[in-house]
């Protein structure tokens, strides 16, 4: 009945230059509720409503899922951000999906935002980062 | 909610035309006065155990176990409701019957729709007929789940069963919610119908459907999954109901066919009277061995448990002109308006080992078809069902059992002041004939505003219950039961 599109949930994980126009002093440090211990948390941070919808995050991190899982992202100037993640728990570095083509690994956004059948937008995921911001992410 | 007194009048008059006795205008004064909407009402709150009144009879020697029953129990919030009677919340209901008492508890499922309705007070989430409001949060199809179509007992855990997501798994003592149900961590979220086909010996066949491809789930009776598999359907039809014979699954796909992605779910479907209503036949051994039948148009909810007879097969089936209930019927019910709508009527469709396939239609009506669970997928020849249901009545006031082998129906109708849920058949201890058991399930008693529990002999359904009980509450109709003893 409903349908999630898991290509406009799967993260871009390229590593993406940014361009840095003001100071870069800020940072964000994302740590992980994961449900499971294997694999790695696929993180991506994106800087604006365009790199976040069309996938083109600013950072990215793979963090292992072993131990704490906790992604810190320095060197940012402030501003909006938001965040897209799924955890690769078997290590495949694919985001799995059901054969109807649901996910099946565990996804998370920044501020635990869900999305409406599809990703959370923009709107719900943007959080303001200033000096040392911090997030707990349930990705279970 | 309430419909116009003209409304009721109108239904209550094509109820009295066929016997007009000074006890049918009674009736039909009464149900004129009535609240219609008690029918689709909404409960607020869990009903804690409680012991059931009997009113009518005793309770039969050996008749020991539990009906679990589910269906839609809260539709209407302030900020926003649901606006089809498939949409609302599922209550899990357990009428117990234990050394001649009887008992009522009654649970709502936990739900992720649930929790977030709860919170803004406003039903949100998409459904069969209710569009999606822009507060709704979906990460899974599971979130969207009203879990309130069945429920069924798989090793020791009760499912409440939706279609187009996961089972939510219950406590079947404490009717508690534990979470859905992932049957293999590559298939979370998967559809799993509410309407699965257990062989006698407990393993249970289901499908998933998604457009025009159908996962098919095979579980050993204590609910591991044994066997998943996606085959290819025909068509995009809509499939609420498949059935099964001992060595095949039989796919009925009407002409209500998806033909647009749009929200809500219903409004993608179109009727499609011209291309017919086919049947797909599925070797349970073999996925890759098929064969399709062509059968005329029908439209239809639910089967009858199908069976070989000789190289054919055959099969019961409440057939519907088309799907106007679903596409329309379902949401002035839930406003509590009577429906200008046919009922369904039964047929048996024969599938020829030639090829060829025919349906004969019946003028009985009838819903909501159950039959022994130990002939499930071999010969029989009754059906219990639903009955009364006319145009202006879209919910049933009797029951039926409908003898395949003579053509002939034994009811009974408990008057136009109750609404008659689906019943369920319990064999007698040490009984094996087919009518050697009783017909268990409840009525909502719309003239005293309760809930009523009633127990028929199987073999003698038109001389009424042998036992009535009444709960404290009035809980609205449901959907589908199923009986453990």
């Amino acid at each position: 009945m409903l349908r999630l599109s898991a290509a406009a949930l799967a993260l871009t994980l390229l590593a993406a230059p940014a361009a840095f126009a003001q100071p870069a002093d800020a940072s964000v440090t994302l740590t992980f509720e994961t449900g499971a211990r294997s694999g790695r948390v696929m993180v991506a941070l994106y800087d604006s409503e365009a790199s976040y919808t069309s996938g083109s995050p600013v950072a990215t991190a793979a963090v292992d899922a072993s131990g704490s899982v906790v992604a810190v992202f320095d060197n940012l100037p402030a501003g909006d951000y938001a965040m897209k993640s799924f955890h690769d728990v078997n290590g495949d570095g694919q985001m799995n999906t059901n054969p109807f083509g649901m996910p099946t690994e565990p996804y998370a956004f920044s501020n635990n935002a869900v999305g409406n059948m599809g990703p959370a937008s923009w709107d719900r995921a943007r959080f303001t980062v200033s000096g040392d911001t911090a997030q707990t992410i349930s990705i279970r | 909610m309430v419909p116009s007194r003209r409304a009721f009048m109108t239904g209550a008059a094509a109820l009295s035309a066929a016997v007009v006795t000074p006890d049918a205008v009674r009736a039909a004064e009464a149900m004129a006065a009535t609240d219609w909407g008690l029918v689709t009402a909404d409960v607020e709150a869990d009903v804690a155990p409680h012991a059931m009144r009997l009113v009518h009879g005793r309770a039969p020697d050996g008749l020991t176990g539990a009906l679990y029953r589910n269906g839609p129990a809260k539709f209407r919030r302030p900020g926003r409701s649901a606006e089809h009677w498939f949409d609302g919340d599922g209550l899990v209901r357990r009428f117990r019957i234990q050394d001649g008492q009887a008992g009522l508890a009654a649970r709502f499922v936990d739900t992720p729709k649930r929790r977030q309705e709860t919170r803004l007070d406003a039903m949100v989430m998409p459904g069969f007929g209710t569009m999606p409001d822009p507060r709704a949060e979906i990460g899974s199809p599971d979130d969207a789940s009203a879990a309130n179509t069945s429920v069924h007992l798989v090793g020791g855990e009760l499912w409440a069963l939706w279609e187009a997501g996961s089972p939510a798994v219950l406590d079947p003592g404490t009717l508690e919610t534990r979470g859905f149900k992932t049957l293999r961590p590559d298939l979370k979220g998967m559809p799993f119908l509410a309407h699965p086909r257990i062989e006698p010996d407990g393993r249970i066949w289901n499908l998933g459907v998604g457009g025009d491809q159908a996962m098919v789930w095979r579980l050993a009776p204590d609910g591991s999954l044994e066997d998943a598999s996606v085959i290819e359907l025909p068509r995009a039809s809509y499939i609420h109901d498949f059935t099964a014979t001992d060595t095949q699954l039989v796919i009925v796909l009407q002409p209500w066919v998806r033909t647009r992605m749009v929200m809500p779910f219903s409004a993608g479907f179109e009727w499609k009277a011209e291309e017919g209503t086919q049947v797909l036949v599925v070797d349970k051994a073999d996925l890759g061995k098929r064969r399709i039948f062509e059968l005329p148009a029908f439209g239809f909810f639910h089967l009858g448990d199908a069976w070989r007879d000789g190289a054919d097969i055959r099969f019961d089936v409440c057939a519907h002109r088309d799907m106007d209930f679903a596409a329309r019927g379902a949401q002035q019910v839930v406003n509590g308006v009577p429906l200008d709508g046919e009922p369904a009527r039964l047929a048996m469709v024969r599938l020829g080992a030639d090829g060829r396939a025919s349906l004969e239609r019946t003028d009985i009506v009838g819903e909501f078809p159950r039959s022994d669970p130990r002939r499930a997928g071999l010969e029989r020849r009754l059906t219990i069902h639903t009955a009364g249901e006319t145009p202006g009545r879209p919910f049933a006031s009797g029951i039926g059992v409908t003898d395949w082998s003579t053509g002939r129906t034994r009811g009974f109708d408990f008057g136009a002041g109750h609404v008659v849920d689906e019943m369920v058949f319990a064999p007698r201890p040490g009984g094996t004939a087919e009518d050697d058991g009783w017909l268990i399930g409840p009525s909502l008693n719309l003239t005293d505003r309760v809930t009523e529990l009633h127990v028929l002999d199987a073999a003698r359904v038109d001389e009424g219950p042998v036992a009535t009980w009444r709960a404290d509450v009035a809980l609205p109709a449901a959907f589908h039961g199923t009986w453990t003893s």
